[in-house]
């Protein structure tokens, strides 16, 4: 039995209900639908445009909360996720579901209202998909849950490109596959040096479950069918060569830091300089390339 | 088993109360702002006002 403290009797603050909403992950949505949103041939009244992106942010924002009040317990076991408003008491759990559910229920009503009911739908279950796929049934029961569960983060470009065209053509399912195949060596890559943390809250990330050599192969793996998803919309001349030019030294340097990872035998997060490397390299990778295809598409438009 | 006696609030925790309620009821205040001209602007794009 739990006993309230003093402090989660308190009203929470409102920068608790923001933290909810994992603003960093939530930056990250926004700028791939925004790409997808610019890329998309035809035009979007800035007003709905905007409208689109928020509903985006917002939906993803529902993700976070739902996320972070099914896994209260597990961040309390993570240095990393235990000084979140939930595990730190600083709000009570039926306030982040209200607040989850609210969130989402308003962000698909508006796209629906304001953009479209397509663009409506896929966040409806790209939401769907992330807090009850994903965190409820993948993540504690499989090391692929990374793996499925990326899908639902690669939804948002695709949304950006719906909200304008209303329609899904190869090029938005191109968006989708790249950061879908992101994923894996992304996250594996921050499995791999926080592996203690994952351990301590029973998450079965590969590292875990599978041993860090197997997670080396499968980030190096992975990292060639994204390089050519990532080159595709070049090489079927839906890009130009600023993009192109642009992907394949992304994808080299892509490449090379995976290798140097599947090189690496340490067993030690201090040792694991390749694997911190790759990941941070991975969140500048995905910037770059969204950046450029939206910018290039927008000069060939 | 003895029945539990309500908390009573020292005035320190009123006090942080009552300043959490007023930042909470500013931030919702100004979100409502927003989103009135935010439904106002779709509404004219919608009706066809900018074309």
């Amino acid at each position: 039995m739990t006993t309230a403290t003093r402090e989660n009797i308190m009203p929470a603050e409102w920068r608790d209900f923001w933290a909810l909403t994992k603003p960093r992950v939530m930056s990250l949505v926004v700028f791939t639908a925004l790409c997808g949103l610019l890329a998309a041939p035809g035009e979007i009244h800035p007003v709905i445009g905007f409208t689109a992106i928020l509903c985006l942010a917002m939906g993803a924002g529902a993700c976070g909360a739902l996320n972070q009040w099914y896994e209260a317990d597990v961040d309390a076991k993570m240095a990393r996720t235990s000084k979140r408003p939930l595990p730190a008491g600083r709000m009570d759990r039926e306030a982040a579901l209200h607040f989850g559910i609210g969130l989402a229920a308003f962000s698909v009503g508006i796209m629906g209202v304001a953009v479209n009911w397509l663009s409506a739908g896929i966040l409806a279950f790209s939401i769907f998909f992330y807090s009850v796929v994903y965190t409820i049934w993948l993540k504690p029961n499989t090391p692929q849950n990374i793996v499925i569960g990326g899908a639902a983060g690669a939804f948002p470009p695709v949304i950006g490109w719906t909200a304008v065209t209303s329609d899904v053509t190869l090029l938005p399912i191109l968006l989708f596959a790249i950061i879908f195949l992101w994923t894996p060596p992304h996250f594996w890559s921050l499995a791999l040096f926080m592996k203690t943390d994952y351990g301590a809250a029973g998450i079965p990330m590969l590292p875990n479950v599978s041993g860090q050599k197997v997670t080396r192969n499968q980030i190096f793996a992975y990292s060639f069918p994204m390089a050519v998803a990532a080159i595709a919309p070049f090489a079927l001349g839906q890009a130009g060569w600023l993009y192109g030019i642009s992907a394949i030294v992304l994808n080299l340097l892509f490449l090379g830091l995976a290798f140097n990872v599947w090189r690496n035998q340490a067993t030690e997060a201090s040792a694991m300089k390749p694997e911190k490397k790759l990941f941070a390299f991975s969140i500048l990778y995905l910037f770059l390339l969204f950046g450029l295809f939206a910018f290039d598409r927008m000069l060939i438009l | 088993m003895t029945p539990t006696e309500p908390h009573v609030y020292s005035v320190e925790e009123t006090r942080i109360i009552r300043a959490r309620q007023a930042a909470r009821s500013r931030v919702m205040g100004v979100v409502l702002v927003g989103l009135c001209i935010l439904f106002f602007l779709i509404t004219i794009v919608k009706v066809g006002v900018w074309g």
